[in-house]
């Protein structure tokens, strides 16, 4: 068990930077997703952890110790890939043991026919016949030990997969979209299991995903990836509220995040025009943006900031998402309500939004968090 | 909605006979066509094994097993099967391994890959009876390159090996006219021109091996190419192993343009070349002796047949996973 540090580190294919000089420190037993759209250099920082690729700057560190040069067999770490790929031609339990079989027999006790018979091997043997019944007892798999992966489903091959990760003690797991072959129900369950199994390894977990819901549901901290750098690392909660990028409140959370221009001027806050509240002394006037939840939205009784018609609405059960076209605008806002309101959200219906500043995360022209930049609404005059 | 659905209901007995009459009346002309040319000639000369016809003559006696009897007591017929197996014995294992090794370095290559891959299969390309009086010129005992090559290493350090020294001494081998090489330099040609179309194969077979394994491998702990070829490479390649094993075996025991082109009158010095081809070859054209052709023809057919089903065999139990 160690942590990991990645100290600026790049990667450049041909004319192609895909990493620009990424810094991530893990602590020991940690569980960090690197999360990000395709493309965004997630995978190649993984595969460059475990040392399959070679970085073109910067220095990796495992439990303090630069690897920069040592190859992926002598690094200790494990990893689960995307396709699992598992040896077709060994059985599940012969397909677990290879970790072990590589690194403790000898290449003349692995020979087919004598191998066996050699002095010690017969000892070894049995200790990784005993390993491999206990990875397969921790993945429930007792049951598939003798059977080749192309008579295993989806579900059953990733636990192989799993199993063979976790067979030897490696100082770290890096698992690489683990889940993305597998269907919606066995993805939940499957999540839930690795986040069992790593409190109950306490094990460090990179973990490798597009799918923010596993990031969010499973880390201890997200690092955000797009464009080859780290936008931001830090707690799912606060990643989810107080992201410091635009792109990462674009990223996390679903459905997306609203954004809206807003115009700030001589302390007055204007959406489309329209003055809705005033900002603290000291921001500087210019054009912001201004992102909200879809909980932050709420369909509004009087005096709405937005009206719109409905264009779209998603109903979950427990909760319904309406989007709303904006009048005179094309910009569509997507809006969270309680199930009782369904019955105003027909589709084509006029409706007012409204929401509150202080839920309201405000970023520059660039994309940037202000966050010194406070607002609030105007006190709505109240009827004489 | 209660809607029966009607054709999951059981069709009329009519219907169902109709379909299967035009069915076979569609495959009549395909299956006729594949009887007369391809199965009726295998049973005439099953039949014809039995007798001693000749073409030409208007009838024939039944003459029972006499002509396998003679495949399995004349000495011409033993020189005849142990040039055919020697042959095939060393063609395929050399063939297939060269065929593998040059697979699995051409693969290793960019692009200059696709010169050696061009250079290596320009043997299978060109025709073989072209390319052995090419060799035939090369291996003449006194103006051939080869012995001319040889010479001029007499009289240097070179002759302190032996084959050197006793050729600058006794003369060098006549090569294709005697009798203890001659079936070695046949092989060679076989090998070098066959081993080319086994890397094409591998090539292909190569290109199915699933990138992704050779990381895992390498995470695993397999540390030195031997391990990951072990691993990962050899299990992937064996359906086309047993494919280019097969076809290698078929091609060497249909070995017969070479042996014609260099000893177009009986099969080698000695006879050690009498490969099964040729002996079909001399004996039921040349000598129209249809009877014993058919023979050896059947035995033939039967060893290929074999050698089928022993792939089938192995395809369905051992390599498809």
């Amino acid at each position: 068990m160690a942590g990991l540090s990645i100290n600026r580190v790049t990667k450049r294919f041909g004319e192609t930077e895909v990493l620009k000089g990424v810094t991530l420190e893990i602590s020991d037993a940690e569980f960090v997703s690197l999360v990000g759209p395709s493309g965004c250099g997630k995978s190649t920082l993984l595969r460059i952890i475990a040392g399959l690729e070679d970085p073109t700057g910067g220095e990796i560190a495992i439990g303090g110790e630069t690897v920069t040069g040592t190859r992926a067999a002598d690094r200790n770490l494990s990893m689960v890939f995307q396709s699992y790929a598992l040896y077709p031609h060994l059985t599940v339990a012969e397909n677990i043991a290879v970790p072990l079989r590589m690194r403790s027999l000898s290449s003349s006790q692995r020979l087919p026919l004598i191998g066996p018979f050699l002095p010690g091997a017969s000892e070894k043997r049995a200790e990784i016949a005993s390993a491999v019944q206990n990875a397969a007892e921790m993945l429930e798999i007792e049951a598939l030990l003798d059977r080749k992966p192309g008579q295993l489903s989806g579900g059953q091959r990733q636990r192989v997969a799993l199993g063979r990760a976790l067979v030897r003690s490696p100082v770290a797991f890096l698992l690489d979209e683990p889940l993305s072959n597998l269907d919606a129900k066995l993805r939940v369950q499957t999540r839930a299991e690795i986040a069992q199994l790593h409190r109950r390894l306490n094990a460090t977990f990179v973990y490798v995903t597009h799918d923010q819901v596993e990031a969010m549901t499973m880390s201890d901290r997200i690092a955000v990836m797009m464009d080859g750098e780290i936008l931001q690392c830090d707690t799912p909660s606060i990643i989810y509220e107080d992201p410091s990028d635009i792109r990462v409140a674009e990223f996390i959370g679903s459905p997306k995040i609203n954004i809206l221009p807003i115009e700030l001027r001589e302390g007055t806050l204007s959406l489309f025009e329209r003055a809705i509240g005033h900002a603290s002394r000291g921001a500087q006037p210019g054009i912001y943006q201004l992102g909200l939840r879809p909980e932050a939205v709420h369909l509004a009784t009087s005096d709405p900031f937005l009206t719109g018609t409905v264009a779209h609405v998603e109903n979950l059960g427990a909760e319904v998402f309406a989007q709303v076209d904006l009048a005179g605008q094309t910009t569509r806002v997507t809006c969270r309500t309680a199930p009782a309101a369904r019955d105003q959200l027909r589709l084509g219906a006029e409706v007012g939004l409204r929401f509150d500043l202080a839920d309201a995360l405000i970023f520059d022209a660039k994309g940037t968090r202000q966050r010194t930049v406070e607002v609030s609404l105007n006190q709505p005059v109240e009827a004489a | 909605m209660a809607v029966i659905d009607n054709s999951a209901l059981p069709r009329k007995p009519s219907e169902v006979n109709r379909q299967a009459r035009t069915a076979w009346g569609l495959a009549t002309p395909a299956l006729a066509l594949m009887f007369l040319i391809l199965l009726v000639p295998v049973v005439v000369a099953g039949i014809l094994s039995f007798t001693n016809y000749s073409l030409g003559n208007t009838g024939f006696d039944w003459v029972g097993f006499k002509n396998y009897d003679r495949l399995f007591t004349r000495s011409t017929y033993e020189k005849m099967f142990i040039a055919t197996f020697t042959y095939v014995v060393v063609v395929v294992p050399v063939s297939v391994g060269l065929g593998l090794g040059a697979a699995l370095l051409v693969n290793s290559l960019g692009r200059i890959g696709d010169v050696y891959k061009t250079i290596y299969f320009l043997p299978v390309m060109a025709t073989l009876l072209a390319m052995a009086i090419v060799w035939e010129f090369m291996l003449h005992p006194t103006i051939g390159v080869i012995n001319q090559t040889f010479e001029m290493t007499c009289g240097t350090v070179l002759e302190v090996i032996p084959f050197l020294a006793n050729g600058c001494a006794d003369g060098f081998p006549l090569w294709l006219g005697d009798k203890d090489y001659a079936i070695w330099v046949l092989c060679f040609i076989g090998i070098w021109q066959g081993f080319g179309f086994n890397m094409v194969l591998y090539l292909a077979g190569l290109t199915a091996v699933h990138r992704e394994l050779y990381h895992a491998a390498e995470m695993d702990g397999a540390k030195s190419g031997w391990e990951r070829f072990r691993l990962v490479t050899w299990p992937a390649l064996g359906p086309t192993t047993v494919f280019v094993v097969t076809i290698s075996c078929i091609r060497a025991f249909q070995v017969f343009d070479t042996v014609e082109a260099f000893w177009p009158q009986g099969g080698g010095p000695n006879k050690s070349t009498y490969v099964m081809m040729f002996a079909i070859f001399e004996k039921g054209v040349q000598q129209n002796l249809i009877g014993i052709g058919s023979a050896i023809t059947m035995l033939f057919l039967i060893f290929v047949m074999f050698l089928t089903l022993i792939q089938r065999w192995l395809v369905e139990r051992k390599v498809h996973y």
